[in-house]
């Protein structure tokens, strides 16, 4: 076998036993075992938990019953799981397309802007947002959708009071409303990506483009996206992930309501666990959210390779 | 088998000696809202040390510490600390969650206690005989066990500004409800919120359904053989299609509640009731005319720094104008859940000290102390916002300089009736029927779409409940 060029060619295969090979290394060994303890302990332990425990009556505090398949039965069958299903993959199809297209027109307006210490200037504009916490973000975007709160004053203003609306206590406006806030979605983490990738690409390859007659939005299409492909998959996977487990801004603002109109089964799993203590329920909830985004995430790594 | 139950028979009977025996050490208490000496107080509480010094002087070398941080979330609390073997050795919990969310192991089990003397009420053959029966009862888990020991009540009512309504021109507290929607309208005209906050179902359905029900009260409240109606009365009502929408008493008050809260700002319709305290800020601000709320409030708007002048006034009464099934009763102190006093104690499950020989001998023999009519009434007495519940005690409802407190007194005096649909699961009132209460309320749903998924809400109920306690509902008539 020929190695790539770049990478040591695999050692040839020892011909002592696993134990001759620990005895040897061992100073590696016993440097890396705190870490590996910790790791084991606070993200494996918890995760293997979930795990068994999903197939228990558990609540928390005394011995876990053993139930089989009953949780899983329970949370497939149950209608609000079918309601918050159906919100979570408007939330991932929606969160995946404001976690890349927002992001990528700014690092690509950026990036071409002239003038470093402009660059500089805008880039640390859309970043320093990052440091105000989450929480108050969350909370100032629920006074804004308030019957008395910014937008409604906004749309009254320039005329539109028939727009005027309850956003978060409609049916059919509190979930885009919480999938929406956060205007003008540009992540910070997934712009840097971005423009880090952008920066990655050779002067030459741009200049060759040039030549060859791609600028404007043919450069971004036939230059930029095949060559930030690595970078729009990663903050795809994220968002995917990150979306599938997150429920904070139903929990602050919505409490998954109306109705159930605003929950996702990441909420139904946190409120199955503190508020009605059913934590072997919850924990059948969270392997599945656990399958879920394995799943999308293997689809989307499928998508992207497929595309090369 | 045999084992265990010599074992309990046991140690019941060395728990039921008078005096906290050969142990001596530090009983640790979260007493809530009578928690003595709490930082920050205008008037911090002294009762409770007072009767802990009591205790102590009693009993020496043996020490009463009082927990006193804020505890934002009781049951979270409880929970983890339980977890960790580390739970107070007597907390307040609502006897609600001990019975259904909590888990199993965080309480000991008091009932076999209650009907045991305390030698500290003179004469008292059984502790509970000195309690309040239809309290007991309500309290009382499915399989019989009791967690809590409960002495008091909060009483709900309308606290309005009284310079506000001056200001709507409305010169006289609303008796009826053509009365109270007319009020909040005139409130409306003259800029001024009537109500801001999310109208709690179990609150206003109590006070409803025990008129649309006053009836049948016996029957509902009879299925277990015990007074007040306890979980399993209601959970044999909704599975007997009563209190379920089946009967057209049961949501004919909705469109008069609608009435009324068309009246409020949406936002908090469909909200979570546990988002209430932007409702109580609105208040104190002055930006809202009338807060339903219970008599705990008086003291936080104290807390507050309320100058301006406070008035209170009942639940109005219904009449047939507003449902053809109104009865007419006074219902105004239908909603009085159990309030401050209300303290259970932990297991060697949840605190590893009480494996120590004797203390959990000590630590009952402490609440036997504290847990007298006349300790009840000094702790009330002193906190001024909620009502003793035991025969022989009387309201002391004081709190604000400024507040009138003469509805809630009086509401205090009415013979308690309540009937309600909330307590059978976790689930029920507080959750899936606010849920579904809130979006007829904000115009999202029909009356009929409401019935309907309220119809499979309730039979949910009826079912988990008989499924969680091993109950078959149908054996009852």
């Amino acid at each position: 076998m020929t190695a790539l060029p770049g990478t040591r060619s695999a050692p040839p295969a020892s011909r002592r036993g696993p134990l001759a090979r620990l005895r040897e290394g061992w100073p590696a060994y016993l440097f890396l075992l705190p870490t590996l303890l910790v790791v084991g302990y606070f993200s494996y332990y918890p995760a293997y938990v979930a795990v068994t425990r999903a197939f228990t009556d558990w609540d928390g505090l005394n011995t876990p019953n053993f139930t089989g398949l009953e949780n899983f039965q329970r949370a497939l069958t149950d209608p609000v799981m079918g309601q918050a299903a159906l919100n979570l993959a408007i939330w991932v199809a929606a969160g995946l397309l404001l976690a890349v297209v927002p992001p990528l027109l700014i690092a690509e307006l950026i990036f071409h802007l002239r003038g470093r210490r402009r660059q500089y200037a805008y880039r640390t504009l859309f970043v320093l947002p990052i440091v105000i916490p989450s929480l108050v973000l969350l909370l100032v975007w629920g006074s804004f959708y308030r019957s008395d709160g910014l937008l409604n004053t906004l749309l009254g203003a320039v005329g539109l009071e028939g727009l005027r609306h309850d956003w978060l206590s409609d049916l059919d406006t509190a979930l885009p409303s919480l999938i929406f806030l956060g205007f003008p979605y540009i992540d910070a983490f997934n712009f840097l990506l971005i423009y880090a990738g952008l920066q990655n690409i050779p002067d030459e390859v741009f200049d060759a483009a040039r030549l060859d007659g791609a600028t404007g939005w043919r450069r971004v299409l036939r230059i930029d996206l095949p060559l930030l492909r690595p970078q729009l998959a990663l903050i795809a996977v994220l968002a995917i992930i990150g979306n599938v487990q997150y429920f904070i801004s139903p929990l602050v603002l919505t409490s998954g309501g109306p109705g159930f109109a605003t929950t996702v089964p990441a909420l139904l799993m946190y409120y199955t666990a503190t508020r009605d203590g059913e934590y072997g329920y919850a924990m059948a909830i969270a392997v599945l959210l656990m399958i879920v985004v394995v799943v999308l995430t293997a689809f989307s790594r499928l998508l992207s390779r497929g595309n090369r | 088998m045999k084992r265990t139950v010599v074992l309990s028979a046991l140690l019941l009977s060395s728990l039921a000696v008078a005096a906290p025996g050969s142990w001596r050490g530090t009983i640790t208490m979260s007493a809530a809202d009578y928690a003595p000496n709490f930082p920050g107080q205008a008037k911090p509480l002294k009762v409770f040390q007072q009767i802990a010094a009591e205790y102590e002087k009693k009993y020496p070398g043996i020490k009463i510490k009082f927990h006193t941080e804020p505890i934002p979330d009781t049951n979270t609390m409880i929970r983890v600390k339980a977890a960790a073997g580390d739970l107070f050795d007597i907390y307040w919990a609502q006897a609600y969650s001990l019975n259904s969310t909590l888990p199993k192991g965080v309480a000991t089990d008091l009932a076999p206690y209650f009907k045991q003397p305390n030698p500290y009420i003179p004469g008292n053959k059984a502790w509970q005989d000195a309690m309040d029966k239809a309290q007991l009862a309500e309290s009382r888990s499915a399989n019989g066990a009791v967690y809590t020991l409960s002495g008091d009540k909060v009483v709900y009512g309308i606290y309005y500004n009284k310079d506000l309504f001056k200001k709507a021109g409305i010169t006289k507290v609303p008796t009826s409800w053509p009365e109270l929607i007319a009020a909040s309208k005139k409130l409306n005209a003259a800029g001024v919120y009537p109500m801001h906050a999310v109208p709690a179902y179990p609150w206003w359905s109590r006070h409803f359904l025990s008129d649309l029900y006053a009836k049948d009260y016996a029957k509902l409240t009879g299925y277990d053989g015990l007074p007040g109606q306890s979980p399993l009365d209601e959970a044999v009502a909704i599975s007997k299609g009563i209190l379920t929408p089946k009967d057209k008493r049961f949501m004919s008050w909705w469109p008069v509640m609608k009435q009324f809260t068309d009246t409020w700002p949406k936002d908090y319709l469909t909200a979570d009731p546990a988002k209430n305290y932007d409702a109580f800020q609105d208040f104190v601000g002055q930006k809202e005319a009338m807060l339903y709320e219970g008599s705990y409030k008086a003291r936080e708007m104290q807390d507050a720094g309320v100058k301006f002048a406070v008035g209170t006034f009942n639940f109005p009464k219904l009449t047939k104008k507003e449902s053809p099934y109104a009865t007419g009763a006074n219902t105004a102190n239908a909603y009085a859940g159990t309030g401050g006093f209300q303290y259970a104690m932990s297991t060697p499950q949840s605190n590893k000290s009480l494996r120590e020989k004797g203390k959990q001998q000590a630590v009952l023999d402490w609440m036997r102390y504290f847990g007298t009519p006349k300790n009840l009434q000094r702790l009330t007495a002193e906190q001024g916002t909620y009502v003793p519940t035991w025969p022989g005690t009387s309201a002391k409802l004081g709190g604000l300089g400024n507040f009138d407190s003469g509805a809630l007194a009086a509401q205090v005096k009415l013979p308690e009736r309540s009937i309600g649909v909330q307590t059978a699961t976790a689930n029920l009132g507080w959750v899936d029927m606010q849920r579904i209460f809130g979006l007829y309320l904000s115009g999202n749903i029909t009356l009929a779409q409401a019935e309907k998924q309220v119809q499979t809400t309730l039979d949910r109920a009826a079912a988990d409940f008989a499924r969680k306690n091993n109950v078959n509902l149908s054996r009852y008539k």
